[in-house]
C-alpha cells in the first residue's frame, strides 16, 4: 500500500469526519442539555439541504447565491426548531424518555414525507461554488478544494462551540444545567428559554451542514436516515453531550469510513457499527462520556 | 376472593373468545384482500408481541427487533429456495437463527439500560441488516429473495391464513403464560427495582438475556411466517425502519397491556392497507397518529381505557363505602 493512497484516504476520512461533527455536534449539544435524543436532527439536515438547493435554485445569484442559500436554509430549520421545540418537546420533558424519541421519530416521518410530497425522489446536486471548485495539492497529491472548505467549517464550529459552552455565562449555564436541571433553576435561570435555544442553535446547524452537503454529496431521501445512524454512533463513541467527545467521535467513524471502504466498500457501514459496538461494551457511556446516574 | 377472580377472567374472556372465533370465520366473510391483511397484521402483530416482552415487560426498548424478524424470514426462504428443504423444519431453522443470533446479540445489549440499550440494538440491527444487504452473492442484496412458496397443504390463501391464525394463537398464549409465570413476575420486578431484585439473589443479566433470546426467537417465527406468505423477502425486512413499527405499535396500543401491541398493529396494518389507496404518504399519517396518541392518549389506548376504568371503578368503590 502506497502512501499516496493511504493519504488520500486520511484526508477523505478527516473530511467526513468534519461533515459528521457539524451533524453530530448539535445533536451532542441537545443531549446533553435537554437529555432528549433527536431521531429527527438527520431529518433537519436533510431539509435544510433541500431548501438550500431551492434557494439556490431560485435566486441564481453568481459567487455568493450557494452560501446565501445555505444561511437562509440554516434560518428556516431554526425555525422548524422552534417549533418542535415549543410545540412537542416542552410537553414531554416530564414524561418518559421512549415517549420523547418516539415524538422525534414522528417529526423525522412527518419530514421524510414533506421532503417527498415538495421535491419528489429525485437526485438533487449544487456544483461546487466558487472558490473551491478546483483542487488543492497537498504533498503534491490533488485534493477536491470543497473537502477544505467542509473541513475548516468543521473546525470553525469547534472553535464556536468551544467558546460558547467553556468561555461564555450561556456555556457555564449549559454545563451547569447538564448537570443538575433543578439547581440551575432554583438559580432563577429560566429553564425553558435555556432549552429551546439550544435545541435551535441544534436545529440551525443542522440546516446549516445540510446546505454544506450539498455540493459535498448528493442531495436525495434518504440521506437524514443515512447521516443519523452515523452521528448516533459518533455520539456513541465519543460520548454523549461531550464536546470533545463528539469531536474524536466524529474523527474516528470518518477513518473508519473512509479505510473500510477501500478494504471492503460493501462492509465500510458495517465496520463503524462494529466499532460502536466494542466502545458500548467496554465503556457504555462513551470514551468522553460520564456514567449515567 | 377466588370466584370473583374467576369471574373476572370470563368477564374478560368473552371477548377474546369472540374475537377468535371471529378470525376463523373471517375467510368466509370477507374478501380475499383483506384477508392477506388480516394475515399481515397476525404475523406484524406477533412481532409486536416479541417486542413488548423486552418493552412493556422487561423495560427496554429494542429498536432492533426486525433484524431477527428479517433473519427469520431468509433462513426460511433461502433454505425454501436454494435447499429445497422441509417447509416445517425451515420454519423451525428461521426460529433457532434468530434466537441464535439474538443469543449473541442479547449478551452484548443486556448491560446496558434505557437510551444506550435502545442504541445497541439499533447498531446492531443496522449491522445485519448492512451484512445482508450487501452480501449479494449469498443473500441476493437489495433484490432479495423470490419465489418462495409455502408446501401444497398450504399454498391456497385461506389455509395459509389458517396457519398463520394457529400459530399466532399458540404463540400469544406461550408469551401470555411466559409474562404470567413466576419468571414473568420476576422480570417485573426487575422492570420496577432492578437493585432489590438483585438483591433477591437474582441474576438479572442472566434473566435478561433469557428474555431477550424468547424475544428474538418469536421475532424470527413472524418473519419465518412471513417469507412464504409474501412469497419473498427483502433486505428492508431488517431495516431500523421495519423496528420502529412494533415500537409504534406498542405505543399505540399500550405497552402496558399484553394485546395493546396487537391492537396497535392491527390500526397500523389496516389503516396502511386503506391509505396506501389513494396516497403515498404514509408516513405523515403515521407520524401524526403517533403525536396524537401521545399527547392525547398517555400510555396508548388499552393502557388509557384500563387507566379510565381503574378510576371509575376506584369511584365506584368509595362512593359504595361512603354510603
Amino acid at each position: 500500500m502506497s502512501f499516496d493512497v493511504l493519504f488520500n484516504q486520511f484526508m477523505s476520512g478527516v473530511a467526513r469526519g468534519a461533515l459528521l461533527f457539524l451533524v453530530a455536534s448539535g445533536l451532542s449539544l441537545t443531549f446533553g442539555v435537554l437529555r432528549v435524543l433527536n431521531f429527527a436532527h438527520g431529518s433537519i439536515y436533510m431539509l435544510g439541504a433541500f431548501i438550500t438547493y431551492s434557494i439556490w435554485k431560485f435566486l441564481l445569484i453568481p459567487l455568493v447565491g450557494f452560501y446565501i442559500a445555505t444561511i437562509l436554509a440554516a434560518l428556516v430549520m431554526a425555525g422548524i426548531g422552534i417549533i418542535m421545540e415549543f410545540f412537542l418537546l416542552r410537553r414531554l420533558y416530564a414524561r418518559g424518555w421512549p415517549e420523547q424519541l418516539l415524538a422525534t421519530y414522528a417529526v423525522l416521518l412527518i419530514i421524510t414525507d414533506l421532503v417527498k410530497w415538495g421535491w419528489g425522489g429525485e437526485f438533487l446536486s449544487i456544483p461546487r461554488p466558487k472558490p473551491f471548485t478546483g483542487a488543492i495539492f497537498l504533498f503534491g497529491f490533488p485534493f477536491p478544494s470543497y473537502n477544505f472548505f467542509v473541513i475548516i467549517l468543521g473546525l470553525a464550529l469547534v472553535v464556536f462551540l468551544w467558546w460558547l459552552v467553556y468561555k461564555t455565562r450561556l456555556g457555564d449555564i449549559i454545563r451547569a444545567a447538564a448537570h443538575d436541571r433543578e439547581m440551575v433553576s432554583a438559580l432563577g435561570i429560566p429553564i425553558p428559554w435555556l432549552f429551546t435555544w439550544i435545541f435551535v442553535l441544534g436545529a440551525l446547524i443542522a440546516g446549516l451542514s445540510g446546505g454544506v452537503a450539498g455540493p459535498y454529496g448528493a442531495i436525495a431521501l434518504g440521506m437524514d436516515i443515512e447521516i443519523i445512524v452515523e452521528c448516533f454512533a459518533v455520539v456513541v463513541i465519543g460520548g454523549m453531550g461531550s464536546l470533545p467527545g463528539t469531536l474524536l467521535g466524529s474523527f474516528i467513524v470518518g477513518q473508519v469510513y473512509a479505510f473500510g471502504i477501500m478494504y471492503k466498500p460493501e462492509l465500510a457501514l458495517a465496520f463503524i457499527f462494529m466499532v460502536m459496538a466494542v466502545v458500548l461494551i467496554i465503556r457504555p457511556w462513551g470514551i468522553f462520556g460520564r456514567a449515567e446516574r | 376472593m377466588d370466584t370473583e377472580r374467576k369471574g373476572s377472567w370470563l368477564k374478560r374472556g368473552w371477548w377474546l373468545a369472540l374475537l377468535i372465533i371471529a378470525s376463523f370465520v373471517a375467510p368466509f366473510l370477507i374478501s380475499e384482500f383483506y384477508l392477506a391483511i388480516l394475515g399481515e397484521a397476525l404475523i406484524m402483530s406477533l412481532l409486536a408481541l416479541s417486542f413488548n416482552l423486552l418493552f412493556g415487560y422487561m423495560g427496554q426498548l429494542s429498536f432492533g427487533q426486525a433484524a431477527f424478524y428479517g433473519l427469520g424470514g431468509y433462513t426460511v426462504a433461502m433454505l425454501l429456495t436454494k435447499l429445497h428443504f422441509n417447509f416445517w423444519l425451515s420454519l423451525m431453522a428461521g426460529t433457532g437463527i434468530a434466537s441464535f443470533f439474538g443469543l449473541i446479540v442479547g449478551y452484548f445489549c443486556v448491560r446496558l439500560r434505557g437510551i444506550y440499550f435502545a442504541i445497541l440494538t439499533l447498531a446492531f440491527g443496522q449491522l445485519l441488516f448492512f451484512i445482508i444487504y450487501k452480501w449479494h452473492d449469498f443473500t441476493g442484496g437489495d433484490d432479495g429473495i423470490q419465489g418462495v412458496f409455502p408446501p401444497e397443504l398450504l399454498k391456497s390463501p385461506v389455509a395459509y391464513y389458517y396457519f398463520i391464525l394457529i400459530v399466532f394463537i399458540a404463540s400469544a398464549f406461550i408469551l401470555w403464560r411466559i409474562i404470567h409465570s413466576p419468571f414473568g413476575h420476576t422480570l417485573k420486578a426487575m422492570r420496577e427495582n432492578p437493585e432489590r431484585t438483585e438483591f433477591l439473589g437474582i441474576n438479572i443479566a442472566r434473566y435478561q438475556l433469557i428474555t431477550f433470546v424468547i424475544a428474538a426467537a418469536f421475532a424470527g417465527l413472524a418473519g419465518a411466517l412471513w417469507a412464504p406468505f409474501y412469497r419473498s423477502i427483502a433486505p428492508f425486512a431488517l431495516m431500523w425502519v421495519k423496528s420502529g413499527e412494533p415500537v409504534m405499535a406498542a405505543i399505540l396500543g399500550g405497552p402496558t397491556t399484553f394485546f395493546g401491541p396487537v391492537l396497535g398493529m392491527f390500526i397500523m396494518t389496516f389503516v396502511h392497507a386503506y391509505v396506501l389507496g389513494f396516497t403515498h404518504f404514509w408516513a405523515v399519517i403515521m407520524g401524526i397518529m403517533i403525536l396524537i396518541i401521545i399527547f392525547l392518549l398517555p400510555g396508548g389506548i388499552l393502557g388509557f381505557a384500563q387507566e379510565k376504568l381503574k378510576e371509575r371503578r376506584a369511584r365506584l368503590n368509595s362512593s359504595r363505602t361512603l354510603s
